[in-house]
């Protein structure tokens, strides 16, 4: 945390990375990072890897009268399904092993991973947020930097990816285990690539892209800052926390 | 002048020898070429004058049945067909009288009279069907007559004789191909019609006839019939297209394990395959390595597969483990359901019933999570955004 010069090089990290998005900003505001350079660069691989994934784990759940569909082009791409399918699963792993160690090696990783962390006001704002929702309450909870609703994502992201990497590698070296535990595998891999799909499709999606102000894309994922009046109503607990503290100010406002 | 003339005659000579040993045999060729191509008759002689009234294509009836007949002979279909060498009598034995009226059915076991060119004996599909008879699927066990023989496949079943069909389908898939590869036999086997029924026979017999999608719509006209299994206490096949084989014989993987590749032994027909409890089957638990690992086999599969993985259960488990595993006999008809459940009994061991519980729960533990964990999602979401709308709509 105390590790000032390598954040300062962060923030010029991410001054220097997004230069076309940066010119849309405006140089009076104040900007709050929320994902730095090497956080984005994660959550791009991340998204291109899991794309290819579904599509190439999919291919095999379809009905036969669906492939025919394809014709010649099924046949071709099958063939080399199986390949971009191990390519793409073999570098999600490498990656979530560059987040573990990013976690715990790195002073914005183990920020993060500290936040990250669940505590007993995510349970109470939760409650509080949907009593809002419902119109029981007037406005809606402070949240810290990390609202329950990604911790809770994260959450599943990480034993989601655990499990289908473990399944996956025992399907990969399928000649080598019982059947059993290959058909354990199988079913786990496929069950929850289904819930994963379903989960990312109505809650990352929904949360990125259709809330009404963040319609039809929210920036952030590529600029990795949001402006003063976002911060102050989406995370008002983490906006003031900073503002109080002159070491929060310098990490996350934007030079 | 007796010089000119001798020299003349040398010069004569010369020219006679050019003649003979060059023109000659580029007109002879020339015309043995046209003649080749005029030589060629692709009808059989209808010695039994069977073709004066089959030639006609309208000839055919609707049986007892309701199932259309076709009785049109083309004879050069025929000619060329791998029987084209055959009298009609040889296979359809009697219909001496007109209109037919004693009508046998073919048997393929029948001696026709043709040689068998390795033994010079009469020819016969006999062998075949002796070693047919003896699998799994002939219709007789320990010398007698199995329960429901007539759901038992016979010769024709599977041998759906393509004579009528276009030829590009008997040659292969390439018209041009064949073609191409024809005109090299031509060239020294000069009978044409022998020449293209040796071909067929001959091309036919190198490769597998059927592509596996094929060889799986055949197996499952008779294997995904509920009813028809369940007579004999067997499953249906729907269990074999849950696996991952299946899945690439979708996708028209060449690869792609089908029906023949683990049920009938490495090196011999398929008229060989045996039940799984026969330790000749290449699915008895002892054989399952050599199978896995398709040693000896055209395909690669699982070169090293281990004794546990091998021993596994390759379909999936279906309604026998399902009627193991809840020790009952289900909903099944009369005779049906001892039949199955005895089968179940048999074939289903503890240890699988096991398995079938364990990945039962895992499957019910996840289709719960998925309802649970999307339903409140998209209820959650909803919530969120009608409620940012109505906030958006004081706002402005």
């Amino acid at each position: 945390m105390g590790n000032e010069p390598e954040t300062n090089e962060k923030i010029t990290a991410v001054k220097t990375s997004g230069s076309s998005f940066r010119n849309e900003l405006d140089g009076e505001k104040l900007y709050f990072i929320r994902l730095n350079l090497s956080e984005r660069v994660q959550h791009l691989i991340f998204v291109i890897c899991f794309i290819i994934l579904v599509i190439t784990g999919f291919m095999t759940k379809i009905p036969k009268n669906m492939v025919n569909w394809f014709g010649e082009a099924g046949n071709i791409v099958f063939y080399y399904r199986s390949m971009l399918h191990r390519t793409a699963g073999v570098i999600m792993i490498l990656t979530s092993a560059y987040h573990i160690y990013y976690l715990l090696f790195k002073p914005a990783g183990r920020r993060l991973l500290f936040d990250m962390l669940p505590k007993v006001k995510d349970i109470t704002d939760m409650i509080s947020n949907i009593r809002y929702y419902l119109g029981l309450e007037d406005s809606p909870p402070e949240f810290d930097r990390f609202c329950y609703k990604h911790k809770l994502e994260y959450g599943a992201l990480f034993a989601g990816t655990t499990l289908m990497s473990v399944t996956g590698v025992f399907m990969w070296t399928e000649q080598n285990w019982s059947k059993f535990l290959i058909d354990i595998s199988t079913l786990i891999h496929g069950m929850e690539a289904i819930l994963a799909c379903l989960a990312i499709m109505v809650w990352h999606l929904y949360e990125v892209h259709l809330r009404p102000h963040k319609f039809p894309i929210d920036h952030m994922w590529l600029t990795g800052v949001i402006d003063e009046e976002e911060m102050k109503e989406e995370y008002p607990f983490h906006y003031k926390k900073i503002m109080n503290d002159p070491r929060l100010k310098k990490i996350y406002i934007r030079s | 002048m007796m010089k000119h003339c001798r020299r003349k005659s040398a010069k004569a000579k010369i020219l006679s020898t050019v003649f003979f040993t060059s023109v000659i045999p580029v007109v002879i060729c020339f015309f043995f070429y046209i003649g080749i191509g005029f030589a060629q008759s692709d009808v059989a002689p209808d010695e039994e004058n069977c073709l004066f009234c089959h030639r006609y294509p309208q000839m055919g009836r609707y049986d007892e049945t309701g199932k259309k007949r076709v009785f049109y002979i083309n004879e050069k279909m025929f000619a060329n067909s791998v029987h084209g060498k055959l009298r009609c009598k040889g296979c359809h034995v009697g219909l001496d009288t007109i209109p037919h009226t004693n009508i046998e059915k073919v048997d393929c076991s029948t001696k026709c009279h043709i040689e068998e060119p390795s033994t010079n004996k009469e020819f016969s599909h006999i062998n075949m069907i002796e070693k047919y008879e003896a699998s799994v699927h002939g219709n007789t066990i320990n010398g007698k007559i199995k329960a429901y023989p007539e759901d038992l496949p016979t010769c024709k079943y599977c041998h759906t004789n393509r004579m009528y069909n276009p030829f590009m389908s008997i040659w292969g898939k390439s018209d041009a191909l064949s073609n191409e590869t024809l005109a090299r036999c031509v060239g020294c086997h000069t009978e044409e019609q022998w020449t293209k029924r040796f071909y067929a026979h001959f091309t036919h017999r190198m490769r597998r006839r059927r592509s596996q999608a094929e060889i799986i719509a055949l197996c499952t006209s008779c294997h995904e019939n509920r009813e028809k299994m369940a007579r004999h206490g067997l499953e249906t096949i729907e269990t074999y297209k849950d696996t991952f084989h299946f899945t690439q014989v979708k996708y028209g993987v060449e690869n792609a394990p089908d029906c023949i590749d683990c049920h009938v032994p490495i090196n011999y027909s398929t008229h060989y395959i045996r039940p799984k409890t026969d330790p000749t089957s290449p699915v008895y638990i002892t054989n399952r390595i050599t199978t896995c690992s398709n040693q000896g086999g055209l395909k690669i599969c699982h070169p090293g597969a281990h004794a546990e993985f091998a021993r596994g259960r390759v379909h999936a488990y279906g309604l026998k483990a399902k009627i193991a595993a809840h020790n009952d006999k289900l909903k099944l008809p009369g005779q049906t359901k001892d039949l199955m459940a005895e089968r179940a009994q048999a074939e289903i061991e503890n240890k699988e019933v096991f398995h079938y519980n364990v990945l039962k729960i895992i499957r019910l533990f996840y289709q719960i999570l998925i309802a649970v964990v999307i339903g409140s999602m998209v209820i959650h979401q909803m919530l969120d955004y009608i409620r940012t709308k109505r906030k958006n709509k004081k706002h402005h």
